[in-house]
């Protein structure tokens, strides 16, 4: 009897166990899909302008907004898109220059001023010559001496004789041809944290093949984790830079390139030289507020190399912030990530500039 | 008798610690798995416990889908670029495989956690 009574205990005891066992997992399990629920943003992916692209924003006006940024991706693609004949760009570029729309001016604007800041290493007029490589339509190959020479003597962005208050915009020589490549992401991406902004969106995150752009903080209140591509692994990254309100932008020869006769040609076009820019870096990632400012920068800096990278950051430091990696796998750092980047390898060699 | 209760009491708390641990391992973590969308259109999800090789087919061309040891990557694409092919392997929620000219996107939709909100790159 007592024992008969003892095994009741026993098996009470297990069915105790068990029940608060399961329930222990249930009650975590669906406590998590709660939180996650409650935090989940809305997102919506596309193609366009030759990439992936993902928008998610959070919060009650959440889904309104990736609907107007995916609708503001297509017109602007529709806009620039060097590939479509109706675009605007492609129009300016068959009639020698043109009357420019809101955007297409504010970008031509952005985009003298980088040629002007950067001492020409940004230089739209480059198209002729991405177009020899193959860039343009992946039909890459290594151009005659003969044929880049034709086209180098078209670069050169001093040649458009551009009126910002009249919005034209007229190509002085023959041929020239313009491409907003180097900074129609990064304009995109500040145009849809724009919109975000007006729809009343505090925390939202936009991916544009890579190219970020994020806008307030986390849902928790946090800063942003963005990672930092490692260039020579697609599988690790470099590090991690914490952000709010602000666009990170990396450009490096691993992103797009091809081999021929055994030598690896990358997208980075140097217009001094027009061959790929082979300055010592092998990827460079710009922090700014200004999405636009940050893709024309990434490039540029990349061109211009450690040493001139950071006279040029030096005299512009309130607008950016930059993570250059060399060719050995140093990490060069500006001052301003100094609390705000981590490398992910302990044992890398991390300068800060200042 | 009172060492014979004790003794009981001890192996039902050693059964619940035990019990716990079970239900902990087996509840706990659902496992990751991959989804892939073809020009936006989910074409399907596969787990990442289950070692496969799935392939896909569209009007936009050939890409098969591998997964191994819990990771996925893609192999034998017909693309130009074959650039998906060298984007290296993925099982962190978030992570993308991308095969722009077929308009194919494998990504990690419940995985290991992350540790960064996206990659810029």
């Amino acid at each position: 009897m007592n024992s008969w009574k003892k095994y009741i205990a026993l098996l009470l005891a297990l069915v105790m166990v068990c029940a608060m066992a399961l329930a222990g997992c249930a009650g975590k399990k669906s406590g998590s899909e709660n939180t996650a629920s409650d935090e989940e943003p809305y997102s919506r992916d596309i193609f366009a302008m030759d990439t992936y692209m993902t928008v998610s924003a959070y919060g009650d006006s959440g889904e309104k907004a990736v609907d107007a940024a995916v609708k503001e991706i297509q017109r602007l693609d529709a806009l620039l898109s060097t590939g479509k004949e109706s675009s605007e760009v492609s129009e300016l570029n068959g009639n020698n220059g043109g009357k420019l729309s809101a955007d297409t001016n504010a970008l031509m604007a952005a985009a003298l001023d980088l040629y002007e800041s950067t001492d020409h290493v940004f230089d739209i007029t480059i198209y002729p010559v991405m177009k020899l490589w193959g860039f343009t339509d992946q039909n890459y190959k290594v151009p005659s001496d003969g044929d880049l020479k034709a086209a180098l003597k078209l670069v050169d962005a001093s040649t458009l004789d551009y009126d910002k208050e009249k919005k034209s915009v007229a190509f002085t020589v023959g041929g020239t041809q313009i491409d907003f490549g180097g900074i129609a992401k990064g304009y995109t991406s500040a145009s849809v944290a724009k919109l975000y902004r007006d729809l009343g969106v505090t925390s939202g995150l936009v991916n544009l093949g890579g190219n970020v752009q994020a806008v307030g903080f986390k849902p928790d209140g946090t800063e942003w984790r963005i990672g930092i591509q490692d260039p020579v692994d697609a599988e690790s990254m470099l590090g991690v830079v914490s952000i709010h309100d602000a666009a990170v932008i990396t450009s490096g020869g691993y992103e797009r390139n091809f081999e021929e006769d055994g030598v690896m040609y990358h997208h980075i076009i140097d217009p001094s030289t027009g061959y790929p820019a082979d300055s010592g870096l092998i990827s460079v990632s710009i922090v700014s507020e200004d999405g636009t400012l940050a893709d024309g920068l990434s490039t540029s800096l990349f061109i211009m190399g450690r040493e001139k990278a950071a006279e040029y950051w030096r005299a512009h430091k309130k607008d950016f912030d930059f993570v250059l990696c060399e060719k050995d796998g140093t990490l060069v750092v500006s001052d301003g990530l100094r609390d705000r980047f981590s490398p992910i390898d302990e044992n890398a060699k991390v300068e800060y500039v200042s | 008798m009172k060492k014979k209760d004790f003794l009981i009491a001890a192996a039902v708390l050693l059964l619940a610690g035990i019990l716990a641990l079970v239900f902990r391992f087996a509840g706990g973590d659902p496992g990751g798995s991959v989804q892939v969308k073809v020009d936006g259109r989910v074409a399907g999800t596969y787990a990442l416990v289950e070692e496969q090789r799935v392939p896909f087919d569209t009007k936009y061309g050939h890409n098969t889908l591998v997964i191994e040891g819990g990771k996925a990557h893609i192999e034998d694409a017909d693309c130009p670029d074959h650039y998906c092919e060298q984007q290296g392997e993925i099982s962190k929620t978030g992570e993308t495989l991308v095969c722009l000219p077929h308009k194919l996107v494998a990504e990690v939709i419940t995985g290991e956690a992350s540790d960064v909100d996206v990659v810029a790159k």
